[in-house]
């Protein structure tokens, strides 16, 4: 029995570079964000059908519930400046949720490419850094780097720099985790279900041990957590620190 | 063999494509969710703060009606007490009135009686003066018959019942 988790495939690649971009390609991660974009897209446009102000459908109430939801996540955490703030939030919770959630129907989760968290990473480093900015002035921003002590500096740096890293890896990780640990699993329980099968003598255990029976059942119970439980929380906490991070750069030092 | 990416790499395409996935994704969820229910809520604020005036209105009106209506009540009150009083003072007066109608009419009945009363008793008197001048006359002749005349009788006589009569 082999197992193989490789990366994301890559369905055409255009025969020609691009400096720094490299080869374009269309693969796996892009196809199915796009899928992602479509399904929320499509979703806002059925959620906000027909709508009334009064007496209204439980398909608006609905619609209602996220938009007084992202607006109290987003002006409870950052305070009611950053109203601006409340579609990028929403879009980085819909693509993020969507996309860990999308591999319950057997497509590949964009996310479980670093690439798509390096990107929300930098955006929302970018932000953060903007902030930081607006806040201090770029030589107040310069000089936070020296507290309490110059000799600080490296570290310092270090620490604003981690702040992506730790956000992209930390998304990348629990998604990707969860991949591997369902192949790991549906890997030995075919394994177990053929070894559990093939003591059927003849040709009818012959038969019944090349259909993994166990896989059926077994798997859901896991992906509760590894899809579900971390679909959520992984996009619920790179929201959580973009908006904390952006909320704590534009707090003015005493 | 189909081409696949390395599991754990960053690859600049794919990078750049989701920054823009990302920026076109915030995009239409604004265009297509924030926008019409914010729109809808304003509607629904609108709405609802016209239905509070309507009401705040509705209240000052019914407010005014209340206060011309108390008013109103105050003067019809006023304008009974008034009437009430007046219709007393009336009644006292006409009944005063009466009553000295009434008085009048009992002093002028009792008057009347008096005065018919001493007329009755005057006639009687000269009824019984001239019975009994009469009689006497009659008597005294039968007694003492050619002794005295009769005008001189008749006037002895008169003499003693003008005696008689103021002794009586």
């Amino acid at each position: 029995m082999e197992l193989d988790v490789s990366g994301a495939r890559i369905f055409y690649t255009f025969p020609f570079d691009i400096p720094i971009l490299g080869k374009i390609t269309i693969n796996e991660t892009l196809v199915v964000s796009w899928i992602v974009m479509a399904i929320i897209t499509i979703a806002c446009i059925i959620l906000t059908r027909n709508l009334k102000v009064e007496n209204i459908s439980k398909r608006q109430a609905l619609a209602e519930m996220i938009v007084e939801m992202a607006n109290n996540f987003v002006v409870g955490n950052m305070g009611e400046k950053f109203r601006y703030f409340i579609p990028f939030v929403s879009a980085l919770f819909a693509t993020s949720l969507i996309s860990n959630l999308i591999s319950l129907i057997g497509l590949r989760s964009p996310t479980s490419d670093l690439s798509v968290e390096a990107a929300w990473a930098v955006v929302v480093f970018i932000l953060i850094t903007r902030q930081k900015i607006k806040t201090n002035g770029f030589g107040g921003y310069l000089k936070d780097f020296t507290t309490p002590i110059f000799v600080m500096t490296p570290f310092n740096i270090l620490s604003e720099l981690a702040t992506p890293v730790s956000m992209a890896c930390r998304h990348f990780g629990n998604i990707l985790s969860g991949i591997v640990i369902n192949g790991l699993i549906y890997g030995a329980l075919a394994v177990a279900s053929s070894a559990l099968f093939g003591l059927i003598p003849g040709a009818v255990g012959d038969f019944l041990s090349k259909i993994p029976f166990l896989s059926v059942g077994v798997p859901a119970v896991l992906s509760v957590y590894f899809d579900w439980f971390t679909g959520f929380m992984q996009a619920f906490i790179f929201c959580m620190l973009t908006v904390m991070y952006i909320a704590n750069a534009a707090e003015t030092e005493e | 063999m189909q081409q696949v990416q390395d599991l754990v790499t960053i690859i600049p395409w794919n990078f750049v494509a989701t920054i823009c996935n990302l920026l076109i994704q915030m995009y239409l969820i604004k265009r297509f969710l924030f926008k019409p229910i914010n729109e809808m809520l304003a509607k629904r604020k609108e709405a609802a703060d016209a239905e509070i005036r309507d009401a705040e209105k509705a209240k000052t009106e019914a407010e005014a009606i209340k206060a011309e209506y108390e008013q109103n009540m105050l003067e019809a009150k006023e304008r009974a007490n008034e009437i009430l009083s007046n219709a007393q003072k009336t009644a006292a007066l006409q009944s005063e009135e009466v009553v000295r109608e009434a008085n009048r009419q009992a002093a002028a009945i009792k008057a009347k009686a008096e005065s018919d009363i001493a007329q009755e008793k005057r006639k009687a008197v000269n009824e019984i003066k001239d019975e009994i001048g009469g009689m006497a006359v009659e008597i005294a002749g039968k007694v003492i018959e050619r002794e005295i005349s009769e005008a001189d009788h008749a006037k002895l006589i008169d003499e003693f019942i003008a005696n008689v009569g103021d002794a009586s």
